[in-house]
């Protein structure tokens, strides 16, 4: 086998491996949240009858093994089971919910990427200087900013000071066509601006960082030796190796892009994923929380091992090694 | 290649983010490019705080899930701002047979919204379906219902299997009813989700459901209750997870009405705008701390006076509630309910010389001279999440130091809380009742031994003896003196010490006017009757 072909199949038998961890220490871990999840299900007024009647439809009568198997054998057939408190299938739920998760954390991955490589190039090749400075304190600022805090602040201003953004939600009300992707557009701003405020630190100072490093390298004082402008050896040659850590960052910020989309959401009254999280686990409604991780891990998982593939891509001796 | 490269890589971005959006925008539905003159003063927008979770209204029994399925399904009672009820789909309520017999009489005029009428066939299977399917609190109400006759399309009549003055307000004001040529269908009306397809016969009905965002309701042209049916075409439920950004989305202009009670600091914050009226509606319920006298040392009633005495009654109304609260003289009947008030009821003193002499006179001691009785430390769970008890759970905790008592504060997640409580497990309970409208009922699922909420496990014969007396009377009338005695012994006997009765804020725009105040917050101002009369402009 090509050693690009067992490179990808290694790390797609780890993702798998990953993702059957993720479910089965979701699946444990909620059942050691504090609460009974009966209670969720049957009010303790019911008859008896009822009650066992209304577990056994659950599936929580049998033991904890028997319900982990069930569990897998049924995700294997795509079913995450059915909501506890809305009686409606999970997959439905989440469905539902999924494109506003990926649209929020989406632009905001790109936003700060975007953002985050300039602003890293222009701080590491002005190091120590006024710009450098303010670009180092800027990202500290941000990265130290709670979700909460900023988002309700962002809304004060731009929703009630000025007025020209709207507060909460993520479209306005019968708006269809052209007029609705401006109007998802404009309801975008403030969520996905919290999060690249929060997270445009450590991309900057990280590509700063291995940057410096990277100028100071013997190619690049062989490269500036042989005439090349300074440009074309910062994002010609120096940028490409630099970026292999903001790169492996961007898998491992995924994870706090929808763990942050929990806050972020629940603020901005964004209809994502994250906030059925946070719904659930105040209703103990385990079959959403759990297909909602799944959902998660599985998103970040896949990041990793795209980020694991680009890696391999920007760096040849990872595919071999 | 490159540039071709990183063309691809950006399309491939631009095309993801693309695909999302796509998938989160709506296709134009008939139903709104029909009605597309929705203008602003057709649509009253209401904020709430979460999601309805159950569209069946026998079932669901969140906030928003009431809100909701209020505007959507009929009640045979309402009720005014003294706690007394008034007609709603019912005009005539009755006892007979020594009150062996309930009777209700019909409004003929309700119609469901797929032009079925409304009758007494439909409340027949409601309530079969509750006392068969033991189905929520109303199920716990109605004890002695044996069934129901169904006399004529607007007569009913209950067998009930003793004697009981609560049963027809209980029925009344508790049982949403539901369409029987529906929910007959069904089999299980307990596990039927009715999430789509809603046949109502409120003043409004549900028509467009977006998890997450909104919920959108028409009215009902041919309600009867409002003089030439509902004044605004369309109600539409937002969700605000956080009450932040739904206070500013009020002061903004994006919603109307802020459904939910605001906390009381946030109150504070938007009492100077002039943009928003504030309206005051009083609890239905109390806030309280119980002892649980099946525990040793407060089985004592001399521990569980001097636990009266030591807590600062003023100074928690005043600084945790931000005087959004009054004192209900420590009894169970609140000012709320001005018919049942007891005018002799007197607050428990803020006295910690008594608690300590109180305290001494039960066997106590402060051996090491710490300032705390030896061997007294009790455990005091509530709720984490409920800002108004965290903070006044810290008054309680400090003023019980002063008067020699060590109260060790266990602020719990809701589910661990919920858990705890209904087993029992705890020294002291601190909540909050929402809604105790009835007391005769009331007191006996909270008093009565053995009781579905007596947290402080009391068991007294007396009271027992009481509570059953108001229950066989059936009249106000009646049942008043039985009960204001019942009262008397639960503040002589420390089985509840009741806090104070709050005043919740709603606020709503102040373009928007006329709208009918009821207590408690499930009612205020989004009662069926009050969003359906209120007017802009």
């Amino acid at each position: 086998m090509p050693a690009g072909a067992r490179f990808v199949t290694r790390r797609l038998l780890r993702g798998v491996l990953t993702m059957w961890f993720a479910v089965t220490v979701t699946f444990f871990l909620l059942r050691l949240l504090p609460g009974d999840p009966a209670l969720a299900v049957a009010d303790p007024g019911m008859t008896e009858e009822l009650r066992a009647d209304l577990l056994r439809d659950y599936g929580l009568d049998r033991p904890l093994a028997v319900q982990y198997w069930e569990y897998l054998t049924q995700l294997l057939h795509g079913n995450l089971g059915v909501s506890f408190r809305q009686n409606q299938p999970v997959l439905d739920i989440l469905l539902e919910r999924l494109p506003w998760t990926l649209l929020l954390a989406g632009s905001a991955l790109v936003v700060t990427v975007a953002l985050g490589i300039p602003l890293g190039v222009v701080a590491a090749t002005r190091a120590k200087g006024t710009l450098d400075r303010l670009i180092q304190v800027g990202g500290i600022t941000g990265q130290s900013l709670f979700i909460p805090s900023i988002g309700v602040f962002l809304l004060y201003v731009f929703g009630v000071v000025f007025g020209i953004l709207p507060i909460g939600g993520a479209m306005d009300d019968d708006v269809y066509g052209l007029a609705a992707y401006g109007s998802i557009a404009l309801h975008l701003i403030l969520p996905c601006l919290s999060l690249v405020l929060v997270q445009l630190g450590s991309y900057v100072l990280t590509l700063r960082s291995t940057l410096i490093d990277a100028l100071g390298e013997d190619y690049c004082t062989l490269a500036r030796a042989k005439g090349l402008p300074n440009r074309k050896v910062v994002w010609r040659h120096a940028l490409r190796n630099a970026l292999l850590p903001t790169t492996t960052l961007v898998g491992l910020q995924l994870g706090f892009l929808v763990g942050g989309a929990v806050l972020t959401e629940s603020i901005y009254a964004y209809p994502g994923v994250g906030r059925a999280i946070f719904e659930a686990v105040s209703q103990l409604d385990f079959p959403v929380l759990q297909g909602a991780f799944l959902m998660l891990a599985f998103a970040v998982i896949a990041a990793n091992l795209l980020t694991d593939l680009a890696y391999g891509l920007l760096d040849p001796r990872v595919r071999t090694a | 290649m490159r540039t071709f490269r990183r063309a691809i890589a950006v399309a491939a971005g631009a095309l993801s983010i693309g695909l999302a959006a796509t998938a989160c925008s709506p296709s134009n539905p008939d139903s709104q490019a029909g009605g597309g003159s929705g203008g602003a003063a057709d649509r009253i927008t209401i904020g709430t705080t979460a999601d309805v979770l159950n569209y069946n209204p026998l079932v669901g029994n969140s906030r928003t899930d009431t809100w909701v399925t209020n505007l959507m399904y009929p009640r045979m009672m309402s009720m005014g701002m003294d706690g007394v009820r008034s007609p709603y789909l019912a005009s005539k309520w009755e006892y007979l047979d020594g009150g062996r017999k309930a009777k209700f009489t019909l409004r003929d005029d309700f119609t469901w919204s797929d032009g079925e009428k409304v009758t007494a066939d439909d409340v027949a299977f409601t309530i079969d379906a509750v006392a068969k399917e033991k189905i929520g609190v109303v199920a716990g109400l109605i004890s002695s219902y044996q069934k129901s006759t169904v006399i004529s399309p607007t007569e009913i009549e209950f067998q009930l299997s003793q004697p009981d003055g609560t049963f027809l307000e209980n029925v009344g004001f508790w049982m949403p009813v539901v369409p029987e040529h529906v929910f007959s269908k069904v089999g299980s009306v307990q596990k039927f989700a009715n999430d789509k397809d809603w046949v109502s016969a409120g003043p409004y009905k549900l028509t467009t459901v977006e998890r997450g965002q909104r919920y959108v309701l028409e009215r009902m042209e041919n309600f009867p209750l409002v003089e030439g049916g509902p004044k605004t075409k369309e109600v539409v439920f937002r969700v605000f997870p956080d009450v932040n950004t739904e206070a500013l989305a009020l002061r903004n202009g994006d919603v109307d009405l802020i459904a939910n009670a605001l906390p009381p600091p946030l109150a504070k914050t938007l009492e100077g705008d002039s943009k928003l009226k504030l309206v005051k509606v009083p609890s239905l319920g109390w806030a309280h701390m119980q002892y649980n006298t099946a525990r040793k040392p407060l089985d004592k009633l001399e521990v569980r006076q001097a636990l009266a005495a030591a807590v600062d009654y003023e100074a928690i109304r005043r600084v945790a509630l931000q005087g959004k609260a009054v004192s209900s003289n420590s009894s169970v009947l609140t000012p709320t309910l001005k018919q049942w008030q007891d005018p002799s009821a007197k607050e428990y003193a803020h006295d910690p010389a008594k608690a300590k002499s109180l305290l001494t006179g039960a066997g106590f001691k402060d051996g090491n001279g710490d300032g705390l009785f030896d061997g007294l430390s009790l455990r005091m769970i509530y709720d984490q999440a409920d800002p108004n008890i965290s903070k006044w759970a810290q008054l309680v905790r400090d003023s019980g130091k002063e008067a020699g008592i060590e109260i060790k504060l266990e602020g719990l997640e809701r589910n661990t809380y919920v858990e705890k409580y209904t087993a029992r497990d705890y020294d002291i309970y601190a909540g909050s009742w929402a809604i105790m409208e009835n007391p005769p009922a009331n007191l006996a699922l909270a008093f009565k031994c053995k009781g579905f909420i007596n947290y402080a496990n009391a068991c007294d014969p007396e009271l027992d003896a009481l509570i059953d007396q108001a229950r066989g009377q059936l009249d106000q009338a009646g049942q008043k003196g039985p009960i204001q005695q019942a009262a008397k012994i639960i503040t002589d006997k420390v089985y509840d010490n009741v806090l104070y009765v709050e005043e919740f804020t709603i606020a709503h725009s102040a373009e928007w006017s006329n709208f009918l105040v009821q207590p408690s917050e499930l009612l205020s101002i989004v009662n069926p009757v009050s969003v359906a009369q209120a007017t802009k402009g």
